[in-house]
């Protein structure tokens, strides 16, 4: 399928034309699963564990019962039974999941029962009459003290809490420890920040009796979702359809709801009635099991005096919560870019999943790439301040040179492509960096903590999701394909089918405006359709900025089957070989005699109803399926942990400008560029947009968002009271710098974007920050940095500059 | 996300709904921007059994000069309050705070009495409501009282107002000294969060720069917000020198008893109160000395 081009030989591809999907959205015209509105539908409410830990000694739901309108009262002791667990990410079959608590309660927020009654409001009141009688048992918050040995287990039967533990050595890291001049070794913990889209997880489930069919409307971004659906339902994969043409109100990863579904699932068909589960806010943040990695990074580095790193050892500690799904596996991902865009030769890497008693954690933006890129990226400018080197040099010295792709990292991945130092270069000219670095020596010279951060990351895109064989050697999945269908109605028109709902990446805009460049059609002249899970080819989903790759790289061969489909009848009938045919906007003439010709409508036409017309062996009807598997995927792991997983490479160079108040510690962004090479961009806006959105994510993480605990176990910031999210105002005026380095693995040289910006920004605010803090002789290793937090690093190193 | 189920009525006038308040008992609860109630009525941790929506009540919402009080009736959108040109001239320090409540959206809405009435200890009005020494009028169908803002607030979210009464005017003194300069600082994590600790100051000045009295206060760092009129006294007749300043900033965050949360320890916010006293009251004397100076031209 390679052909990388350049944007400019592209017609439709690269320009800049009106989304398909942002007309309905911008007159509020979405279909969400909240506007899905069933006869006799009923609603779902749930009553949550206050307890992080207990023992469910009795449940008392008559009162509740007895309140008007409401239909039913389910208890995990009947769901449990009458379901099987969810899937679990690794090999651990004791650790079992199922949306209602039963026997006992792992972690405050947990669902224990829940009420279906006429509206919404009458579930919420009789969730208030059931009465749980909870005995409590002691539970564990903390990820290292959930390690130690007598720590309380949050699954008794799996007999730890430790959910996987792996130590991967790849190349000579021992060696390169010994023979390298300078160590440095740092701590940098991650907060548990999430994704925390405006719309909620909501479902809509409806069981007919007469087909035995289940009908699925959900909010969701999860691969498998039908299948999982199924099994936890014990129903023939065949009897549930999901529905994918559900506008999803946003993701980013989290929008999994299996949980979620199986219970409206079960209770659609145990009472027979359409039934709706919207989650509500506090619903979401306490007991929508969708948190995300928290993580504490033990990182060392060993390097030359000139700066060469030449290995690393990284322990990663991450808090799944309660139970498990995807998590772990966000421990996996990282393995694919373990090393960012540097050429380090040799590494270790230990990664450790635990459980505590706290709500679940669920994927979000990366999958665990962003986390570890702003540990190496903390490394990187710790390792510059050690040397004394300028933190810009000791990054072009390790940075994987253009001339070196495809270039091999120790793990096992293939990066694709790159130009990380012309990228680099790009943002700083954008920023005027010697001014730039002029303006903060200004402000310190003023009394002002000022800080310059950068950071320089990579986005693995294209989803060959390999890890799941690393973390579950019985998981032995080696495809993550893509499939789109290309139809050409009776009147011409054309018409992409696609196999999964959209959370906001724009697929409407991606296979229209492929289809339209390989047809050579006006994109705003073809439609793109959603079949439900009973009518779609493959599809793993849009995680793992794959779909501008792989469902991208599925339009364009579905269409191209067409392209010759067409070519062939227009051969066929003007009586030459296909070669000679010249197609120009799908209308066709024969090379060198352009009066033979035929129009668009007329192949058509021959196509659907003149099969005497057709050529031998021709199908009529014009439609054709590609099914595509990812680029580079297929291959098992070595013994020793080595697999190509993602196959093409995005990189982000973020230069950031920060000032904090030095006496009330409150830091405010200033000044932002990002350099973003993602290869060819099918719609730059749409990427823009991806950027914008995921940079702004990444101010979350790195300056306000945490789902903190307190120490009797509670989540502390469960509304938006608490867990705060960057508005408008909190996010400087943001400069992308765009670059392109064309994937040689992809239809038209794109890589993915879908978690832009995100995945560099947290990390070049920490180093903004901490170069800010520099002048003080203390450092911040700890997401999200808080003025409290801030504040306390300032005062302590001035008590300690005055003693 | 349901509010518990809840009757409702609306007045249009000031005697209908202190009829409403007095006939419906204690359940019932006035709704006027409903900025600070809804939500709580959502995650039930309100539960008003009747709300009383005074937004048609004709009455409660004015603005006017008389005297030396500028007037504005209760139900006061904020903005208003914020954008209106007599208040702006007379009482600077209200526009000045209400650029950190909320955002634009819920200043459109969200009302000066219910931001009273509210009593979180961080706001900002009820702080300038305290340094200012306000007046508060309520109403029952027992009568009219009038009450100093600083009498108003008991604790966080509690004041010292019956079940049946209603705010239904605050006046705002005006300060008709020749040079007076007012500020509002206040540090929040995000822009339109409630302060982490928010201060407000107002001085007015002599022809020779020494102070003829001030007024500053702190919210946020106690259980209400808190004036600190003896301090300010000690002003009065001083040239304000910034180590003065300093002084009586330190005096004051010394004398508050700040809580704890998840975003700002005790000593955070005793430190905050300091710093943005002493910030408030050195902006507010420079604004007084510009005045006096000529350089500002109202």
């Amino acid at each position: 399928m390679a052909s990388a081009a350049a944007p400019g030989e592209f017609r439709y591809i690269g320009k800049r034309r009106r989304t398909k999907e942002g007309p309905r959205f911008v007159q509020g015209r979405g279909r969400y699963v909240a506007d899905v509105a069933l006869p006799g539908m009923k609603h779902v409410a749930l009553v949550m564990s206050p307890h992080p830990s207990a023992r469910i000694i009795a449940i008392r739901t008559e009162a509740a019962r007895a309140l008007p309108g409401v239909r039913y009262v389910l208890t995990g002791e009947e769901f449990c039974a009458a379901t099987d667990s969810l899937q679990i990410g690794v090999d651990a079959p004791q650790v079992r999941r199922y949306a209602l608590a039963h026997e006992v309660v792992r972690y405050a927020g947990e669902w224990v029962v829940a009420i279906v009654a006429d509206s919404r409001a009458l579930a919420e009141d009789a969730a208030e009459l059931v009465e749980v009688e909870y005995e409590p048992l002691p539970f564990v918050v903390d990820p290292e003290r959930a390690l130690a040995a007598d720590a309380p287990l949050v699954h008794a039967a799996h007999g730890s809490n430790v959910l996987y533990h792996r130590r991967f050595v790849w190349g000579p890291v021992d060696e390169a420890f010994a023979g390298a001049a300078h160590h440095i070794a740092f701590r940098a913990v991650w907060g548990r920040s999430s994704t925390v889209p405006i719309e909620t997880f909501g479902v809509v489930a409806r069981w007919d009796p007469g087909t035995e069919l289940l009908d699925v409307w959900a909010s969701i971004q999860m691969p498998k979702f039908p299948d999982q659906v199924a099994r936890a339902l014990r129903l023939p994969g065949n009897a549930v359809r999901v529905h994918y043409d559900v506008d999803v109100g946003g993701s980013y990863g989290g929008k999994r709801g299996l949980k979620h579904t199986a219970l409206a699932g079960y209770l659609a068909m145990k009472l027979g009635a359409p039934m709706r589960l919207i989650e509500d806010r506090l619903e979401n943040m306490r007991g929508g099991d969708a948190h995300g990695p928290d993580r504490i990074f033990d990182m060392g580095a060993a390097f030359d005096s000139d700066g060469t790193i030449r290995a690393l050892r990284i322990r990663a500690v991450d808090d799944a919560g309660a139970y498990t799904g995807r998590a772990p596996l966000q421990l996996g991902k990282p393995i694919t870019a373990i090393c960012g865009p540097y050429r380090i030769a040799a590494i270790e890497y230990e990664p450790v999943s635990v459980m505590t008693h706290k709500t679940p954690q669920e994927a979000v933006r990366g999958f665990g790439q962003s986390p570890t890129n702003f540990a190496l990226e903390r490394m990187m400018d710790r390792v510059a301040a050690y040397l004394g080197m300028d933190r810009i040099a000791l990054r072009r010295h390790n940075l994987i040179r253009k001339d070196e792709f495809p270039y091999r990292i120790p793990s096992g991945s293939a990066y694709d492509s790159g130009d990380y130092h012309t990228v680099l270069d790009k943002a700083l000219a954008a920023i005027d960096y010697p001014a730039l670095v002029a303006e903060r020596d200004t402000a310190r010279r003023a009394g002002r903590l000022a800080g310059i951060g950068i950071s320089t990351c990579l986005e693995p895109s294209g989803g060959n999701a390999a890890f799941e064989i690393l973390f579950n050697p019985k998981n032995e999945t080696t495809t993550w394909m893509d499939s789109c269908l290309v139809r050409i109605d009776l009147a011409g028109a054309v018409t992409g089918v696609i196999g999964t709902s959209s959370s906001g990446q724009g697929h409407e805009t991606l296979v229209s405006t492929v289809i339209g460049e390989v047809l050579e059609r006006d994109p705003a002249s073809i439609r793109v359709a959603r079949a439900d899970s009973l009518s779609a080819l493959p599809s793993n989903s849009p995680v793992g900025s794959r779909m501008a790759i792989m469902l991208g790289g599925a339009a364009a061969g579905a269409a191209r089957k067409i392209r010759e489909a067409l070519i062939a009848i227009a051969a066929h009938n003007l009586d030459c070989s296909v070669e000679k045919i010249d197609y120009r906007d799908g209308d066709v003439s024969v090379i060198g005699d352009p009066s033979r010709k035929m129009t668009w409508d007329q192949l058509v036409e021959i196509a659907h109803r003149k099969y005497h017309r057709l050529p031998p062996g021709l199908e009529p009807g014009l439609q054709a399926k590609f099914v595509w598997e990812v680029p580079t995927g297929g291959g098992l792991p070595t013994p020793d942990g080595r697999v190509q997983m993602y196959p093409c490479y995005a990189f982000e160079a973020h230069v950031v400008y920060v000032e904090i108040d030095p006496d009330t510690a409150r830091p405010e962004l200033r000044r932002y560029v990002c350099g973003h090479d993602c290869g060819v961009m099918i719609n730059p806006d749409i990427v823009h947009g991806m950027t914008y959105g995921g940079i702004a994510h990444g101010i979350g993480a790195a300056l306000y968002e945490k789902f903190a605990y307190t120490p009797d176990g509670q989540l502390a910031s469960g509304t938006f009271m608490d867990y705060l999210i960057p508005s408008a105002l909190e996010v400087p005026a943001l400069t992308i710098v765009d670059h392109c380095t064309p994937s040689p693995l992809t239809t038209f040289g794109q890589k993915g974007s879908g978690e832009a910006g995100y995945l560099g920004a947290p990390a070049a605010i920490a180093n903004a920050v901490n170069d800010a803090l520099a002048p003080l002789g203390t450092t911040l290793d700890t997401l999200p940095m808080t003025p409290h937090e801030l504040w306390r690093k300032i005062s302590a190193a001035r008590a300690t500059a005055r003693s | 996300m349901k509010a518990a189920a809840f009757e409702y009525a609306r007045a249009s006038s000031i005697e209908e709904a202190c009829a409403l308040l007095r006939e419906r008992g204690d359940g019932a609860r006035l709704i006027a921007g409903g900025q600070s109630l809804a939500p709580m009525m959502a995650m039930r941790l309100a539960r008003p059994t009747w709300l009383v929506d005074i937004n048609d009540v004709p009455d409660l919402q004015y603005i006017r000069v008389e005297g030396e009080r500028l007037r504005a009736g209760a139900c006061t959108r904020q903005r208003a309050l914020e954008r209106d040109a007599r208040a702006i001239r007379l009482v600077p320090l209200l526009s000045q705070a209400l650029q950190w409540v909320g955002h634009i959206q819920t200043r459109n809405r969200g009302t000066a009495g219910g931001s009273l009435a509210h009593a979180d200890p961080s706001a900002e009005l009820p702080l300038v409501a305290c340094v200012l020494d306000a007046e508060v009028s309520v109403r029952s169908t027992r009568g009219r009282r009038a009450l100093r803002a600083g009498d108003l607030f008991t604790g966080p979210m509690t004041t010292t107002l019956a079940a049946d009464e209603l705010i239904e005017e605050i006046a705002w003194p005006i300060w008709r000294e020749d040079h007076v300069g007012s500020a509002f600082t206040e540090v929040s994590i995000r822009h339109g969060d409630f302060a982490l600790v928010a201060a407000a100051a107002q001085v007015a000045l002599d022809g020779e720069a020494r102070c003829l009295r001030a007024s500053f206060g702190v919210g946020g760092a106690d259980a209400t917000p808190v004036a600190f009129p003896e301090l300010a006294q000690t002003l009065a007749g001083a040239r304000l020198e910034d180590s003065i300043i300093s002084t009586i900033a330190e005096r004051a965050a010394a004398a508050l008893d700040p809580g704890e949360d998840l975003h700002a320890s005790a000593h955070y916010r005793r430190h905050l109160a300091k710093v943005l006293a002493e910030r408030s009251l050195l902006e507010a004397r420079d604004r007084a000395i510009a005045r006096r100076a000529g350089q500002i031209r109202q």
